[in-house]
């Protein structure tokens, strides 16, 4: 039954796809998002695009917003870059050529620079969800960055895990461009404090079938401490096959994974025991976060993570923002996006944003994720 | 020296699974002339079939590893009927434009029935077996066991059985084995089951210490080009025996240098070998 429904469900989104292509209507605003549809983050990308999804279904539910006088509708053009920066900046050049969109959503930091390179001259909003600080750092005045930067992550990660877990840290993040900077910010973080790093062995997602060996590689210089990352699966085989060889330590975790699903991989929550990453939205106490917890499991039946949640929010905020500017002009829903986060009502903000930097940031509380007992626990950080 | 052990373990893992990939790509080789490129593709269906029959379905590991391998052995003979077989008279290049075809097909048929999301396929070998400090999950153990005794399994088969020697006959000569009267439909259809098979197994095998997702092949499928070309286009020993090579290479090379290097020291390898023998370590002759 399940499969007839996905089969429905596909035949749906074919359908749909085939009347984005026609270009945006009389009372309606076409919104761009590029990013992996299809190869190995394919999941990643469409649980990105289930948020943006879901916050235009509930517009468009609403009647639409008010744009100067005029009902109007959203209508999400997804496009497929595989996660290739050359192939987000075709899709970008697309979509504003055919859809003429005011904003762009793209999940991936490569992608994110590729559009930097023409969005002010080709005049449209980067929504970029990723966390690499230079994103908003390089002040283009048309990016805002969804996320918080994860330099803060590696500052609280290191602290905690020096106090708690111990000194001696093995490195076994990933091998793409994002983690690469991850792993050389905590290496610096981690040995300026005092810590040492006594193993070096990033894993190749892409490239390896099998992480065994580089693993067993770390282990034999038996760290108190395993950095892990990349995609939540494949980080859970890691801390798997770490566990099936003995180690006895805790982990921290790149902010790409999330501790719930890496568990859910590992084989339950005992063996991420003394793991520290970035809260998942599943541990969130607040309203706000439960409200659309419950929504969107209705919806699409599994526990959200925090990239549909995020990207919902963030396109709310946009339509928020052109509703009280009465205008899709990039340059204007960028000047009023922070008041219009903040003017939003709760059950469309689950990270309760509450400004946006000059730079463009997103700002949201960072708090941190530990372990404990086998149960996830919220810490606040210093 | 436990460390040292513990390479060779995960050589042979490693090796039996691209080894039992590429026997699959090297048998349909000696058919269609060309590699075929949707045989990653077949494994991904193995995978995935045997996650359907044990999740949704409810079957043990092994009814559904057979299941699994008959659902793909059907599929294979279907590609060599509707897709391959009338193709028999066009240029090679068709062939591998329609093999590409049958790959990116399957794929998006997958991820329409499943979607993308990473699934786990669990056996019920989940124990660890600890000699001393050497560390060998039974899964692991169960592959390098399942493959040897597949290899052999195959081995006989194609020496010893009437059946089995029309294969290779074919492989070697198309035009000897019309002459002597063996049946060419029959003899491509069984040997795209064969391949079916081996895929199947060596995708339900491997799953679960990894992971299930619509583009799982891809990875796998290189590494088997690679050990094709290496053994042999067409040769079975060849593939068994690039199959090891590159699991060791990717094992030792990983452990003792850096796993950043483990595939320049197998592309290494590749080029040190062909140099010396251009047409791969066992093949008989250029086709």
């Amino acid at each position: 039954m399940k499969k007839v429904k996905a089969l429905g469900q596909a035949v749906a989104a074919a359908t749909l796809g085939m009347t984005m292509t026609a270009g945006a209507m009389a009372g309606e605003v076409n919104i761009g998002f590029t990013g992996p549809l299809s190869g190995g983050a394919a999941l990643y990308g469409e649980n990105t695009l289930s948020g943006l999804r879901m916050a235009a279904e509930e517009i468009n539910a609403a009647g639409g917003f008010d744009l100067d006088g005029e009902k109007t509708t959203i209508n999400l053009v997804a496009l497929d870059d595989r996660y290739s920066p050359a192939q987000a900046a075709t899709n970008a050049k697309r979509l504003t050529q055919e859809s003429n969109v005011p904003a762009i959503f793209i999940p991936h930091s490569g992608g994110v620079f590729a559009l930097q390179d023409f969005n002010e001259e080709d005049n449209f909003l980067v929504m970029a969800y990723t966390s690499v600080p230079t994103v908003t750092e390089k002040g283009n005045s048309l990016t805002l960055r969804i996320p918080p930067t994860f330099d803060g992550y590696v500052r609280a990660f290191t602290d905690y895990a020096l106090e708690n877990l111990g000194t001696t840290l093995g490195m076994a993040g990933a091998t793409h461009e994002y983690a690469k900077i991850w792993a050389s910010m905590i290496e610096k973080e981690w040995t300026s404090k005092g810590g040492t790093v006594v193993a070096n062995n990033p894993m190749d997602y892409n490239k390896s079938a099998d992480f065994f060996t580089g693993v067993s590689r770390i282990i034999a210089e038996n760290p108190e401490v395993m950095f892990v990352g990349g995609a939540s699966e494949p980080t859970g085989l890691v801390v798997q096959q770490a566990r099936q060889m003995g180690f006895q330590g805790g982990f921290i975790v790149m902010d790409q994974a999330k501790i719930d699903e890496v568990a859910e991989v590992a084989g339950g929550m005992e063996m991420v025991e003394g793991a520290i990453g970035v809260v998942p939205l599943s541990v969130y106490e607040t309203e706000a976060a439960k409200s659309f917890i419950e929504r969107y499991q209705d919806k699409y039946g599994k526990m959200p993570g925090s990239e549909a949640a995020y990207n919902y929010l963030a396109l709310h905020g946009l339509v928020e923002a052109m509703d009280a500017t009465e205008s899709t002009d990039p340059k204007v829903i960028r000047g009023a996006i922070g008041n219009a986060l903040a003017d939003m009502e709760t059950s469309k903000n689950p990270y309760e944003v509450t400004d946006v930097t000059d730079k463009g940031g997103f700002v949201t509380e960072t708090t941190l994720a530990v372990v404990k007992d086998g149960k996830i626990v919220r810490e606040a950080i210093e | 020296m436990n460390l040292f052990f513990q390479q060779i373990i995960n050589g042979l893992t490693l090796g039996s699974i691209y080894g039992l990939v590429a026997l699959g790509l090297t048998l349909v080789y000696g058919i269609l002339h060309i590699p075929n490129f949707a045989h990653g593709a077949l494994y991904m269906v193995g995978a995935f079939m045997s996650y359907f029959f044990m999740t949704d379905l409810g079957m043990h590991y092994w009814i559904a590893m057979a299941g699994s391998a008959a659902v793909v052995a059907v599929l294979a003979i279907l590609c060599e009927r509707l897709v391959f077989h009338p193709l028999r008279n066009s240029p090679p290049i068709h062939d591998k434009i329609a093999a590409i075809g049958i790959l990116l097909f399957l794929e998006a048929v997958v991820q329409m029935f499943w979607g993308s999301d990473f699934r786990r396929l669990s056996s019920p070998f989940t124990g660890i077996m600890n000699f001393d400090g050497l560390i060998i999950p039974e899964q692991r153990l169960l592959i390098i066991v399942g493959a040897f005794a597949l290899v052999i399994a195959l081995q006989l088969f194609l020496r010893k059985t009437m059946t089995g020697a029309t294969i290779i006959a074919m492989a070697q000569s198309r035009e000897g084995a019309f002459l002597v009267g063996i049946d060419a439909n029959r003899v491509a259809m069984m040997t795209f089951a064969i391949s079916g098979v081996l895929a199947a197994v060596a995708a339900s095998l491997y799953a679960p210490i990894n992971l299930v997702y619509p583009a799982m092949g891809h990875l796998v499928i290189m590494k088997a080009f690679v050990i094709i070309i290496l053994g042999g286009m067409g040769s079975i020993p060849g593939a068994i025996a690039g199959g090891m090579i590159i699991g060791f290479a990717e094992a030792f090379g990983g452990f003792y240098i850096s796993t950043a290097y483990k595939d320049i020291i197998a592309f290494g390898l590749l080029v040190l070998i062909l140099s010396v023998r251009p047409q791969g370590l066992f093949a008989k002759g250029a086709h």
